[in-house]
């Protein structure tokens, strides 16, 4: 019997070690407290910034308010950098931290001309903690309408969606690549860069820089599209040689099973 | 002149090769009706030897540091000629491991092939099994990428819930209080040197068991019957049966093939199966990544720590559920072998696949 329970202790140890898993790491102070509160200070943007492309890119709080996220009574000091809310006209300022180029065309638009009189800023078109990833659809009749018509909106639009549509294809094919193990890094950076000077450029809303340099990013994109290419078709060669492989080994399997039959038919 | 002749005759005057082959390979006789499960050893020994292979050429290139290994990975993966090919064998196939040995082991139990006289078969191969799960753990820290860490962080984790010496057995597995550099070390060390030596010394042990007490009789058809086990040693002879060379060995290697077949489909057209997307990323300490899982062979013991309100509770329910499997042998000590002849232990079986599959489904979805 002792034997027995020294076995048992032994592989309750063994398997212990080996499969213990729990929960993972507790998240910045920020949401800690601010998760706890409610309304515009505490739950609503904690919520939305779980589901937004900052969170998924590792943008946490700190990154746009300062403060210190380490710290519960230093969290949101201003000798550790906190900023705390920007006011209306300078949220431009706040994002263009980190969205430089952006930034330098809105303020040359029409849009960044007249922010400090009520005109959109960023986050009148993109959402502030629930910012999504920038896509063509954010220009739509219901969102331009608020402040004028559609017309120039729609045809800006209509310059920029070849163009973007080719922008989502490749990441696309960027990802399956990823996902299958290619290093795909200089892609994923090539692609980025295009994208956001492409965006760059729409931000100027001025329908003729759009029109005229355009085609530059459509050749830019090209190329990128070109290496892409070579690569899915390694990756269809893999499958064939891959399939041929298969095929030979379910071949040889079924030869042996023959084989055997020909034992049976002796015993 | 044959040379090939000549060299095993000179080999057969000092040690008596020609005796030994036969004695192991056409004068072995199995059981007339040995079926197909009975091929997972020879399926299971090819696996392990492709590991042994593809783990040796991924040493090659490979750099045990935390700084270099994930970008050592990725130049396998895309700079070494066929090094994706390597690396993904290795990867599917320490998974598809796992399978056959769950296979091996639920069809060993299915016809109680572990009972009296094998229990050191039993539990040679269970520890086998254990064995296998540690050499996937310490795997699976090697690419230092961000599954790799926060995989290895919760696992090394949970030791921590034994009372007294959690903390303690913590920092001796991880080499500090954190899972760092020296983590990494240790659990290199072990999955290419201290693990496959003494999991292929155990394979040795398993095989002697198998080869020295004799292959079991399947229980099924209207011929079998329960025959008393003697007390003292005695080889189970199968004096009707078919040679082991080449009548079963042609059966064996068919599975192989097909086992192989199935390796090399996954490693071409769905690598990505045994792959999360957390895989891809390099360990960053500083995030978690939401969401962490571990293996789905792990799944239902991570689930199984869901369930129970203490840490430590759940620990123990899966240990004494593992430990009561090792020594199965040594309570289950009945002659009948016959499956329809074992209804309670036929249920407990299902119910034990049941538990396996529903907890593993359920720790995924959670």
């Amino acid at each position: 019997m002792k034997k027995i329970l020294l076995t048992n202790v032994l592989f309750f140890g063994a398997f212990v070690l080996l499969t213990g898993f729990s929960a993972a790491a507790s998240p910045s102070v920020c949401i800690e407290c601010h998760g706890g509160l409610s309304g515009q200070l505490g739950e609503i943007p904690t919520a939305e910034w779980h589901t937004s492309v900052h969170s998924r890119s590792r943008v946490s709080c700190h990154d746009c308010h300062g403060g210190d996220p380490t710290d519960y009574v230093e969290a949101m000091s201003a000798d550790r950098g906190f900023i705390g809310v920007p006011v209306y006209a300078e949220v431009p300022a706040f994002c263009g931290r980190c969205h430089v180029g952006v930034e330098e065309d809105y303020r040359a638009s029409l849009h960044g001309q007249v922010v400090e009189f009520g005109g959109p800023n960023c986050v009148t078109c993109h959402e502030n903690h629930a910012v999504q990833v920038a896509s063509i659809d954010l220009i739509n009749e219901i969102s331009c309408s608020r402040c004028h018509t559609y017309d120039k909106p729609a045809l800006i639009k209509q310059e920029i969606s070849d163009t973007e549509a080719m922008l989502s294809r490749l990441d696309n094919s960027i990802a399956s690549l990823y996902r299958v193990g290619f290093d795909t890094g200089q892609l994923k950076d090539e692609l980025f860069s295009t994208r956001n000077n492409f965006r760059r450029l729409f931000h100027s809303v001025d329908i003729d820089k759009i029109r005229a340099e355009t085609a530059g990013f459509d050749a830019d994109l090209e190329e990128t599209k070109a290496t892409i290419n070579a690569l899915e078709e390694t990756l269809g060669q893999r499958k064939i040689v891959g399939g041929a492989f298969v095929l030979l080994l379910i071949l040889g399997g079924c030869i042996a099973l023959l084989i055997r039959r020909t034992y049976e038919n002796k015993e | 002149m044959n040379p090939a002749k000549e060299a095993i005759d000179w080999l057969d005057r000092r040690l008596g090769v020609r005796e030994l082959v036969h004695k192991n390979l056409g004068g072995y006789l199995l059981p007339r009706n040995i079926n197909i499960w009975y091929t997972l050893g020879a399926v299971l020994l090819a696996m392990f030897g492709l590991q042994f292979l593809t783990g040796t050429l991924l040493l090659v290139f490979y750099v045990p540091d935390t700084e270099k290994a994930f970008a050592s990975v990725t130049m396998i993966m895309n700079e070494i000629p066929y090094g994706w090919l390597i690396r993904y064998l290795h990867v599917v196939g320490s998974n598809l491991i796992i399978v056959f040995l769950l296979a091996h082991m639920l069809s060993v139990l299915f016809m109680g092939s572990y009972k009296r006289p094998r229990e050191l078969t039993w539990v040679s191969g269970f520890v086998l099994f254990n064995l296998a799960l540690v050499f996937c753990l310490t795997g699976y820290l090697l690419p230092w990428s961000q599954l790799s860490f926060w995989a290895t962080t919760v696992a090394t984790d949970a030791a921590g819930a034994i009372p007294i010496v959690g903390d303690q057995l913590v920092a001796f597995m991880r080499g500090g209080s954190t899972v760092n550099e020296a983590t990494l070390g240790r659990f290199f060390a072990l999955h290419v040197m201290g693990l496959p030596l003494v999991f292929f010394a155990l394979i040795g042990v398993h095989l002697f068991c198998v080869r020295r007490v004799g292959i079991s009789k399947p229980p099924f058809g209207d011929e079998y019957r329960t025959t008393e086990i003697p007390l003292s040693f005695h080889h189970e002879e199968h004096q009707d049966g078919v040679p082991f060379h080449p009548n079963y060995t042609i059966k064996d290697m068919a599975m192989v093939f097909f086992a192989l077949a199935l390796l090399v489909g996954i490693t071409f057209f769905a690598p990505w199966l045994f792959i999360p997307p957390d895989a891809l990323e390099p360990a960053d300490p500083f995030f978690t990544p939401p969401n962490i899982k571990p293996e789905w062979y792990f799944l239902w013991a991570y689930q199984t720590l869901k369930i129970f309100p203490n840490e430590l509770l759940g620990l123990a329910s899966q240990g004494l559920a593992m430990g009561f499997l090792a020594i199965l042998p040594f309570f289950d000590r009945g002659l009948e072998r016959r499956p329809a002849h074992r209804p309670l232990f036929v249920t407990l079986y299902l119910l034990g696949i049941l538990l396996f599959v529903g907890l593993s489904l359920w720790g995924h979805y959670s």
